[in-house]
């Protein structure tokens, strides 16, 4: 059985259009990045069969997940597809614990898949002490990791994962994410994997995709994109000078510093700054660059994104 | 005074029944109110909320003309009972059900919408089918609606006069509901069996509303109670 995942077709918005002709080997966790509003998490909703309106074909592993043709229309519904997705914004049950979201996904989990067990989890992402606690009074960083055990315990077939750790401190994160590498490395169950952040990427990742406003702008070995990823400019002026920017936040985490540019904010690698440098930034070739993609503020709650 | 009494509990008993057969059937209709995208929506909002605007006579008037023995639907029910569902208990259990749709109906349907969809789509993606959504998010999140339901349908059937006062008539014991003792007693000139049991209504109908505004904890509105 070849794991592969194929998508080819199109989805229409008023504001927005995704063109999608992907062929992802899934041997090894694939990443997916690229600035807000280029249609990452649009991407997942389509893999997960939450986007109706998708018109193409989709096949994962050789089963035919959606197809709008003619004579061939298929679509198998989002409960069928053992998809496992923790979402940006959490979307935990409401009115239920963590363990009863928790239970909920084991109850629903498939055969096979991820073995990880709920002590397994419970202790990789600190859930320990939150087990009994009401969804609603937890904080961004907390929901997003119930969110991503929830995940996990389903037992998914192929694992979505969008952003699911931009809320939590840089210590954490960097346990977790050691955690998950081992998870895994240990029994290779698709992943796909979205963030802003390099060093997740880095870690987890060996192929890299990168969109830009709806399609795929380049893909690859994800060490190799990503060091492409370096466009600040610190004084020299023998570049071409795209725009000027100030820098935010510095030493998050350790590679990175956040700017704020006309136009928004974008990430650099560039250690040696402190917030509230001007730097210039200048444009690197569209090919080999990473560049131009907003960081999810690293603090404790929630922010969606629209894309 | 045992009339009375006889009347108390026949008026708790058909609330009673016409609440506990309007919540199932109540339940999948305000799921399918919230969630569907049909066009034929409003339409069948605008038939559910009409009891809120009919006057009651108006209802019990064209029950009496479909339930009576002569007709089709009555007449399957003499047949298979043997008994006419018009002055019947079990006429008035039907009569209520209408007359108290509504007030059954709205609660649940702002409950379910105010599910949200993000959270049945998190659902469906841990495996969750259509009617395991239904069952174990939509319901446990509508708690409070199914409350707020249960007591309006409980407190507006125990009101009822007009429905009842046409189709089902004063027979003591099958149809002598509370509304109509009253009714009797102020015709005889009786004013204090009438206050005694008016009186009685006056704080049931504030304690059920109290309960509801309470522990439901929702602003519900009530158009005519």
């Amino acid at each position: 059985m070849s794991r592969r995942l194929v998508i080819e077709g199109q989805l229409e918005r008023a504001d927005f259009a995704l063109q999608l002709a992907l062929d992802i080997e899934l041997s090894s966790p694939v990443g997916l990045m690229g600035a807000t509003g280029a249609g990452k998490t649009t991407l997942l909703r389509v893999i997960a069969g939450l986007e109706p309106s998708f018109r193409g074909r989709i096949t994962f592993c050789d089963e035919v997940w959606s197809d709008t043709g003619d004579a061939s229309a298929r679509f198998v519904p989002p409960h069928q597809r053992g998809v496992g997705v923790a979402f940006q914004d959490s979307r935990l049950l409401p009115a239920r614990t963590v363990r009863g979201n928790l239970l909920f996904a084991m109850r629903r989990a498939r055969e096979g898949g991820l073995t990880v067990t709920f002590e397994d989890v419970v202790q990789g992402l600190y859930l320990a002490n939150l087990l009994d606690q009401p969804t609603e009074s937890l904080s961004g960083g907390e929901r997003q990791r119930v969110a991503l055990a929830r995940a996990l315990l389903f037992k998914p077939r192929f694992l979505l994962l969008d952003e699911p750790l931009s809320a939590n401190d840089t210590e954490r994160r960097l346990t977790m994410l050691a955690q998950l590498d081992t998870w895994f490395s240990s029994e290779p169950i698709p992943v796909l994997y979205v963030s802003h952040a390099q060093e997740e990427l880095r870690r987890l990742t060996q192929q890299l995709i990168i969109m830009e406003q709806g399609a795929v702008r380049s893909r690859g070995a994800t060490e190799a994109l990503l060091n492409g990823v370096t466009d600040v400019d610190g004084e020299s002026s023998d570049h071409s000078v795209d725009e000027e920017a100030i820098v935010l936040v510095a030493g998050g985490d350790q590679l990175s510093v956040v700017l704020q540019r006309a136009a928004g904010t974008a990430l650099a690698e560039q250690p040696d700054l402190a917030p509230g440098d001007r730097v210039l930034i200048r444009r690197v070739p569209p090919d080999i660059s990473g560049r131009d993609f907003t960081l999810q503020p690293q603090s404790d709650k929630d922010e969606s994104e629209t894309d | 005074m045992t009339g009375d009494v006889q009347a108390i509990w026949l008026t708790g008993l058909l609330a009673l029944v016409t609440t506990l057969l309007l919540m199932p059937l109540a339940t999948p209709l305000a799921w399918w109110l919230a969630r569907s995208p049909s066009r034929a929506k409003s339409a069948i909002e605008a038939v559910v909320a009409m009891p809120l605007v009919l006057p009651p006579t108006v209802l019990g008037f064209y029950l009496l003309v479909i339930l009576n023995p002569d007709t089709f639907l009555g007449g399957l029910w003499v047949s298979a009972t043997g008994e006419a569902l018009t002055f019947s208990f079990a006429g008035l259990v039907i009569a209520s059900m209408i007359y108290s749709l509504p007030f059954m109906v709205q609660p649940l349907h702002s409950a379910f919408r105010a599910v949200p969809e993000s959270v049945m789509e998190a659902a469906a993606t841990l495996g969750a089918s259509p009617r395991d959504r239904f069952f174990n998010v939509g319901i446990p999140l509508a708690r409070r609606g199914f409350l707020t339901g249960a007591v309006l349908t409980f407190a507006h059937t125990v009101g009822e006069f007009g429905v009842v006062l046409m189709m089902g008539g004063n027979i003591p014991g099958e149809t002598r509901v509370l509304s109509i003792a009253i009714y009797e007693h102020v015709e005889t000139l009786n004013y204090d069996a009438a206050h005694s049991l008016a009186l009685g209504l006056l704080c049931f109908a504030f304690l059920s509303l109290w309960l509801v505004y309470r522990f439901a904890g929702e602003r519900v509105e009530v158009i005519r109670g």
